[in-house]
């Protein structure tokens, strides 16, 4: 599959307007992914969509659905309801089931201007990746045996496979991305020289931060990002068998998970804040806890001394003051409060910084970071970019793939002397907080997490530990998606008469009277279940189009004509939901019954059919028609309830020109992986016999 | 508002059986609260007609559809003309006020109803409505709580309840709530009960001239104006 060309048929990127307000979870995702259509797509079971989705927006999603830190999670509405949906683990299924690794990237280069990325971080990567597909000529230069940066020699294997890696780093060759390992680079003219036109500097912070205490130097002591990159590259540092980590930030978690998995027995981490100040994330914590790891807080080593090959650590209480700089409270030492514990080794993370060599000639900021133009990376040095851990400190994989891409196109920008293009702005607004009332009204559903190896098997290997979805789980999870932001307008304020009907079906009391006595439907409260789009007698009300979808009229015409042209006779139209399981197990199933003359419409919940649909399906010349829905199962309110009622009206017009009622069926499937081919068969039957009836009948008159 | 049931799709058949092309024509207001006859009804009977025309097999009938904000005023009619070229026949979903005022409009079309005019009413809920006045000119909900006896009582007395009330309810329907008794406890809440007390003498049932027609503006002599 060739993934260059963004021109996919159904899935669209000009189509965004018609969503006029941005999900949460977009907002906060770094590269601004379109998280609500991907998850969209895998509740209808399209994983191969669901990927390509992703990858429009993420050049190696495959390394984010093990380690992002999802502060997409953070802001998802769904937790005002009750707990976010679990959109990390949605990717990683929607990656490994879509085929990800199957997909190769081609770029073609266009240009002969070579642009130098120096590290092979996240950005790094990221950077090459898309000024590849630009079309630059690219050469990484990474000064350690294997690329990836903090990929490879920060995060420890169980979080990230080192296949995965690999498999991304391969793409990135297959693309023509020139690549130097072992090759550190000490002088930015030198690579001028050597013809490259621009540079793009993201050399990581790789070097730890120092206690500053008396003993800091004896043998015992490591740093955090050593010991981490020692392990990473193969080699097994002795640490005895108990082991002090001094840090509350992922790097102390990742060390001591670490040394657990080494061997070492007892490993505790001392924090000098408490849980909720600490920066780890909360689930690396949890899975910590579980290895055995023992965390004190409010601690501090303040003096180290190495007696008998161990080291007597003197530590001290802290308590907390007011809130510093970083708005978290300031520990203070508590007087007369020290302790003595001893241990084989201690492992200091409690921070990194950038070391820019000084022959790079850029400019240097707070904390040893590289200063840049934040909305170009441009430094001091004409042609110089940089970004990355070394430009922002210690962040995230995905901070580091955003920079990459920025980078990107800011070079592009410097490399064909353009004004860099201010970016785009939009109308498009965030979708506000949930209204308590609108909060009350939906259905609480259980968010499912994927199983994780138990702690005592774990901790034998570097083995991942979250393990992925299966099928039936992620398109659940899935599923709970609100869709924040995607749902219904008013199009003809003129056409409302204000009656009201919306405002009395609405299962989630979203429509409102403002004080003018008009009708107002806020779209940052709307749960898109389409039950007033249906119901509005002025037909004033339309649903903005979903994502890559057809209304469902359009896609009944479609369907029909399609069905027309291979003359399946004798037609029988269903409308089935295309949410869950029934999307596409299901569904499959029920395709292969349209040898039998089964059409199928499909629809996004079949609230979303109108009587008039059901109509337009036997004017077609249908024998048969049903609608097939989750029941139970729907994460919306009231469907079934609509669809009896919309069913009872069609009917009685059936009935009253001659139709037998019957041919107008609902099937309501108990469970997901009810089959519900049998129920359709009966129905096939049914119909069958009513024409031979009708046939009969007919004859018998003439 | 008046509140209308569309009429069986039997019965609008065989009104416009003479004519092959039919205008279906909607009303944007109380026909739409109602459900009756806004464009979404307007619709389904498009759809319902046509099926029933492909299922018959005689199929002589084409139909087109519009609805306008209001049938009952002239100035929302004027973009009919247009629509009417080639019709024979106008369904209108509009109250009787609509058909007729179509009727007035366009002389030389006739105007078949397509909804039954029942009464005015309010919503109850989605789907449900009732009744609420009578249009007898002579309101007298002051003395009554403001809840209409002519309307909400089965026999429309003024002096009540009757000695057919039994727990609240009409003897005549169980299911209905007796009017007399919701007025006694409106009043009572109100602290007036000594209305309950007074005798109220029949309406005059015997001539009411009609049509009945509300002037709201004064009669101004000719010359008089232009001075």
């Amino acid at each position: 599959m060739n993934l260059t060309n963004t021109s996919h048929p159904g899935i669209h990127q000009e189509d965004a307007s018609d969503h006029s307000l941005i999900p949460p979870c977009q907002n906060a995702c770094p590269l601004h992914m379109d998280i609500r259509e991907y998850v969209s797509l895998v509740s209808q079971g399209r994983i191969m969509e669901a990927l390509q989705v992703i990858r429009m927006g993420n050049p190696f999603p495959s390394i984010c659905a093990y380690v992002c830190t999802h502060p997409c999670e953070e802001s998802c509405r769904r937790a005002q309801v009750d707990k976010p949906i679990a959109i990390r683990s949605l990717k990683r299924f929607a990656v490994e089931f879509g085929g990800d690794r199957m997909i190769r990237t081609e770029a073609e280069t266009k240009y002969s201007d070579k642009v130098a990325i120096v590290g092979s971080g996240p950005a790094g990567l990221a950077c090459a990746y898309y000024v590849k597909k630009i079309g630059y000529p690219v050469t990484i230069l990474e000064a350690h045996s294997d690329l990836g940066g903090m990929l490879r020699v920060g995060i420890p294997q169980y979080r990230l496979p080192r296949e995965v890696l690999d498999t991304e780093i391969q793409r990135l060759t297959h693309m023509g991305v020139e690549i130097r390992t072992n090759t550190r680079v000490v002088s930015l003219d030198l690579l001028f020289e050597l013809g490259y036109k621009a540079i793009f500097i993201t050399i990581g912070a790789h070097q730890s931060l120092r206690l500053g205490i008396e003993g800091e130097e004896s043998p015992g002591v490591i740093d955090g990002a050593t010991f981490l990159r020692e392990v990473n590259l193969g080699i097994k540092p002795s640490l005895g068998r108990r082991v002090m980590v001094a840090g509350g930030g992922n790097v102390a978690i990742d060390a001591a998970r670490t040394a657990v998995r080494l061997g070492v027995k007892h490993v505790s981490i001392f924090y000098r804040r408490t849980r909720s100040e600490m920066p780890a994330d909360p689930q690396e914590l949890e899975q910590a806890l579980e290895e055995g790891v023992k965390i004190k807080y409010l601690s501090t080593p303040v003096r180290i001394d190495r007696e008998n090959d161990r080291l007597k650590m003197t530590c001290v209480r802290m308590e907390l003051g007011e809130p510093d700089e970083s708005g978290r409270r300031r520990p203070v030492p508590i007087k007369g409060s020290e302790f003595t514990k001893e241990f084989d080794s201690l492992i200091v993370a409690i921070g990194q910084a950038p070391q820019t060599p000084s022959d790079f000639g850029v400019r240097i900021g707070r904390g040893s970071t590289i200063q840049v133009d934040p909305s170009t990376l441009t430094t001091n040095r004409t042609g110089v970019f940089a970004g990355g851990d070394a430009v922002t400190g210690p962040a995230t994989v995905t901070e580091a793939l955003a920079a990459g891409r920025l980078a990107a196109s800011r070079i592009d920008d410097y490399l064909q002397h353009r004004y860099p293009l201010p970016v785009k702005e939009t109308n498009e607004k965030l979708s506000g907080e949930l209204l308590p009332k609108t909060i009350e009204m939906i259905r609480k559903i259980e968010r499912s997490e994927p199983l994780s190896l138990v702690g005592e098997t774990r901790v034998k290997d570097f083995e991942t530990v979250e393990q992925v979805y299966g099928w039936e789980a992620a398109i659940n999870e899935a599923r709970r998606c609100l869709r924040c932001g995607v749902g219904v307008e008013i199009l003809f304020q003129d056409k409302c008469a204000t009656c009201l009907t919306c405002l009395r079906v609405c299962p989630y009391h979203v429509p409102r009277l403002d004080n003018t006595g008009n009708i107002n439907i806020p779209a940052d409260q709307c749960q898109a279940c389409g039950i007033c789009v249906a119901e509005c007698p002025a037909k004033a009300i339309v649903l903005r189009k979903p994502f890559d979808r057809r209304q469902v009229s359009e896609e009944l015409t479609h369907t029909i004509k399609l069905a027309t042209e291979s003359k399946n006779k004798p037609p029988i139209i269903g409308f089935c939901c295309q949410y869950g399981l029934f999307g596409t197990g299901t569904l499959s199933r029920l395709w292969r019954g349209a040898k039998a003359g089964v059409t199928i419409v499909p629809v996004l919940c079949v609230a979303k059919v109108e009587a008039n649909h059901l109509l337009s399906a036997f004017e077609t010349g249908a024998e048969g028609v049903f609608i097939a829905g989750c029941g139970e199962q729907c994460a919306r309110e009231n469907t079934t309830y609509w669809v009896k009622q919309r069913v009872e009206k069609v009917r009685k017009v059936l009935r009253s020109i001659g139709i037998e009622p019957e041919r107008l069926q609902v099937f309501t499937l108990g469970t997901a992986v009810a089959d519900p081919t049998e129920e359709l068969d009966r129905f096939i039957e049914q119909i069958s016999a009513l024409r031979l009836s009708s046939v009969i009948k007919e004859e018998a008159i003439s | 508002m008046i509140v209308a049931e569309q009429k069986s799709l039997e019965e609008i058949r065989r009104m416009i059986a003479p004519y092959p092309r039919v205008l279906i024509l909607g009303c944007g207001t109380c026909m739409t609260v109602c459900n009756a006859g806004g464009e979404s009804e307007v619709s389904f009977l498009h759809n319902s007609l046509r099926l029933a025309e492909v299922r018959s097999g005689d199929g002589i009938h084409t139909f087109t559809e519009h609805t306008v904000k209001r049938q009952c005023d002239p100035e929302f009619l004027e973009t009919l003309s247009e629509k009417t070229i080639d019709v024979d026949v106008i369904l209108s979903l509009g109250c009787g006020i609509g058909v007729q005022a179509i009727a007035e409009y366009l002389g030389d079309i006739p105007v078949l109803p397509g909804v039954n005019t029942s009464f005015m009413g309010m919503t109850k809920e989605s789907g449900v409505w009732d009744e609420r006045c009578a249009a007898c000119g002579e309101c007298r909900l002051e003395d009554t709580g403001g809840i209409c006896p002519i309307t909400r009582c089965t026999k429309g007395i003024l002096n009540g309840p009757c000695a057919g009330t039994k727990n609240g309810k009409c003897e005549a329907n169980k299911d209905v709530d007796c009017a007399w008794i919701l007025i006694y406890k409106r009043l009572e809440r109100l602290q007036q009960l000594d209305k309950m007390r007074r005798y109220y003498s029949p309406r005059n049932f015997r001539a009411i001239p009609r049509p009945r027609r509300i002037l709201s503006k004064v009669e101004i002599a000719t010359g008089e104006s232009d001075g």
